[in-house]
Formats: structure tokens, C-alpha cells, sequence
């Protein structure tokens, strides 16, 4: 399963909605109650699904789904 | 367009996921919070420019908002805050000028643009500030950013002031704000550990300042004796304070509001009133309501 694949499990499990479709140019805009607090929340839920940990600074400057994907896909690759 | 609605309309064109927030902070009292926005974000203007503001400011307050609720998850995770000494918050923030400043603007941005902190500054202003005697002499423990102070001065005109930080970033910044709000002289900033009672003057205040910097201290019991101790009998004080609010350089767990109560009073310091406020949203499923607490407090004593 690639990245996006399972990140887009994990976007379904926190919103909770099975309709949910991401792809490389999702940001906020497009998911309904993707705000600040769902964010971290998010983010939270992605560490557990990837055995992965962010520094906080690491998800704030993100503007899409891509470049989470692009995050997640750096961190996997030096641990 | 006004500099409040620039702000909202920035926020929402760059930074989407933090628009709710600020409609929040807004639905507080819109009326007021358009004219604090405007009165803070001059002053930021003031400082970096006509455009170099929100560049400067709002990404801070995004970066800072989104490290908080960060350390907020960690900590429901966790069961304890990140850091629990002075040392390490030095070497991960205060030690780091570029962090600092960064920190300090983001902060300053919080004051109107988080819901709770503008219910704060809004009890601050017309709880506090509005009763405090003519003319007074007003001293600010750790003023940070500056903005409580400069706010004060702002809303005062026969006020005037004199702030303590250890930190030079901090002093830097608050002066800055200070000159651009065109307070600047009656505002004095010095760099000094305000909890080194030997070097703080006593029983000189007609007030007393000092926002969330009580959560930062391994011993707090120091910091309240210092306010105490400056404050002339019968004058009054205005103390901020976190609670399970965990934040990168928060140390001092406050689980309850009476723990905020109770050391104000075991320091000869009559809490007067108080407000805790918690933000409108909270994680999911979170064990812990991250609040803030203002306390108006009095010295034992009459008013000279």
C-alpha cells in the first residue's frame, strides 16, 4: 500500500467519513473540519499509522497532502 | 480595508485550517475585537511596516498556535508536560534568539486572536485596568512581547510603567512596541531577573503586572512573594497563569484553579476576582481542558 494509500485510511478514520478522497493537492480547503485542532489531531493519528514522530515545527508549514506525504515518506527513509 | 480584516482575510487565503479560531476570538465581542486587532496590529505595523507585518506576525501565530496544540497532544499522551526545568526550556527556546523572537510575536498575535485570550484581555482591561487609582505607577514582571504593558499605557494615558525580563529578546521587542504605540516614554524596560527580590524595589507599586509566566518557573510561591512584595498596601495586581495548558516551556503543572488561589493567598495577596477561560475546541476525546486563569488580586493593607 502506497503512502497515500494508507494516509488516506487514516484521514477517513479521523474525520470520520468513508467518502473521504485525497490525492497530492488536498489541502484544509477541500476536507470539511480539517481546522488547526483536527490538524494535530491528524497528525497524532498519522505517528501511530506510520510508527513515526514529528517535531511540532515539522507540521505546521504544511500546505497539502502532498508535501505531508513527502514528510511522512523522509521520515520512514532515516529511521 | 482595516488591518483586522486584512488579518482575516491573510489568515484565510494562507492559512485556512486557523480562520476558525480567529472567528471565534471575534464572536467573543465583535465590536471590541475589531478595535483591538486594530490597535495591536498597528502597533505591529508600527514595528515591521505597512506590509512586512503579516509576514512577519501571522506566521509566527500559526507556528505558535500549532506547537501548542501539539504539546497539548503530547502531554494528553504523555500525563506530564514536556519539559520540567528551567535548563530545559533555555536550551530549546530561550537560549535561541531566532526561536525567541518568533515565540514572542506569536504570543503577542494570541492576545485577540485566540478566543480565551481575548475574553482575558477584555476581563484585564475593564476588570483591572479601569479601576486601578489615578495616575499609577505600574510595574510588569516579565512582559514578553510587551503588549500587556503597552495595552495598559494604551488604555491609561496617566499610567506609567516599568518592566522587568531576563530575556533581551524580550526587552528588544517590548520596546519596540512601546515606541510604535508612541508610549514609549512612559515605559521603562530593564534587563533584570524580576524574581531576585534583592534587586526588585518594594512596596513602590500602584499595580502590578505579570501574564502567564507563572506556569514557566519551577517555584512559583517566588514569583507571587515578588509581586507581593512590590505592591504598596492596598494596591492591586493582575496574575495570569496556565492550566493543564501544556506549551514547549510550560513546567509548573496547575491542575486546578484553587492551586493558583490558594498560593495567592498563603503570600498575604486577597484574590478579588477571577476568570478562567479554556479555548472553544479542544482535541478529541481529551482527558484534560487546557484553561487560562486571570486573578485580580489585593494586597493586606490600606491604600496610602
Amino acid at each position: 500500500m502506497s503512502t497515500i494509500e494508507q494516509l488516506q485510511s487514516v484521514f477517513r478514520d479521523v474525520f470520520e467519513d468513508d467518502d473521504i478522497a485525497i490525492s497530492r493537492t488536498t489541502t484544509a480547503r477541500d476536507v470539511a473540519g480539517w481546522d488547526s485542532v483536527m490538524n494535530v489531531t491528524l497528525m497524532i493519528s498519522v505517528e501511530r499509522a506510520f510508527s513515526l514522530r514529528f517535531k511540532s515545527g515539522n507540521i505546521a508549514g504544511l500546505k497539502n497532502v502532498g508535501e505531508l506525504v513527502d514528510l511522512i515518506d523522509r521520515l520512514k527513509a532515516s529511521a | 480595508m482595516t488591518r483586522a480584516e486584512s488579518l482575516l482575510a491573510y489568515v484565510g487565503a494562507h492559512h485556512p485550517m486557523n480562520l476558525r479560531g480567529l472567528e471565534e476570538a471575534r464572536e467573543v465581542s465583535p465590536a471590541d475585537w475589531d478595535a483591538v486587532a486594530e490597535q495591536f496590529l498597528g502597533w505591529a505595523a508600527g514595528v515591521w511596516g505597512a506590509e512586512g507585518w503579516q509576514e512577519r506576525c501571522i506566521p509566527a501565530f500559526v507556528r505558535f498556535s500549532s506547537d501548542v496544540i501539539f504539546a497539548q497532544a503530547r502531554y494528553e499522551a504523555d500525563g506530564h508536560y514536556e519539559n520540567s526545568s528551567f535548563a530545559e526550556c533555555n536550551e530549546h527556546v530561550y537560549s535561541q534568539r531566532d526561536v525567541m523572537d518568533d515565540y514572542l510575536w506569536g504570543v503577542f498575535i494570541t492576545n485577540f486572536c485566540w478566543s480565551h485570550h481575548m475574553e482575558l484581555s477584555l476581563f484585564f482591561r475593564d476588570r483591572f485596568l479601569a479601576r486601578l487609582p489615578g495616575a499609577p505607577a505600574i510595574v510588569e514582571i516579565a512582559p514578553g512581547h510587551g503588549g500587556w504593558g503597552v495595552w495598559a499605557l494604551s488604555n491609561r494615558p496617566d499610567a506609567r510603567l516599568q518592566g522587568f525580563d531576563i530575556s533581551p529578546s524580550s526587552i528588544a521587542i517590548a520596546s519596540s512596541i512601546a515606541k510604535a504605540a508612541g508610549v514609549a516614554d512612559r515605559v521603562t524596560y530593564t534587563e533584570r531577573n524580576a524574581l531576585d527580590l534583592a534587586t526588585m524595589p518594594t512596596a513602590s507599586a500602584d499595580a502590578v503586572i505579570c501574564s502567564f509566566l507563572i506556569e514557566h518557573l519551577e517555584d512559583p510561591g517566588l514569583l507571587v512573594a515578588n509581586i507581593a512584595n512590590l505592591l504598596k498596601p492596598g494596591a492591586r495586581g493582575y496574575l495570569a497563569g496556565a492550566i493543564t495548558a501544556a506549551q514547549v516551556d510550560h513546567i509548573y503543572e496547575f491542575k486546578t484553579e484553587s492551586e493558583l488561589v490558594v498560593l495567592c493567598e498563603q503570600h498575604g495577596l486577597r484574590v478579588v476576582e477571577t476568570l478562567s477561560v479554556a479555548p472553544k475546541r479542544t482535541l478529541r476525546k481529551a482527558q484534560y481542558l487546557p484553561r487560562s486563569m486571570g486573578l485580580i488580586l489585593e494586597k493586606a493593607g490600606r491604600t496610602t
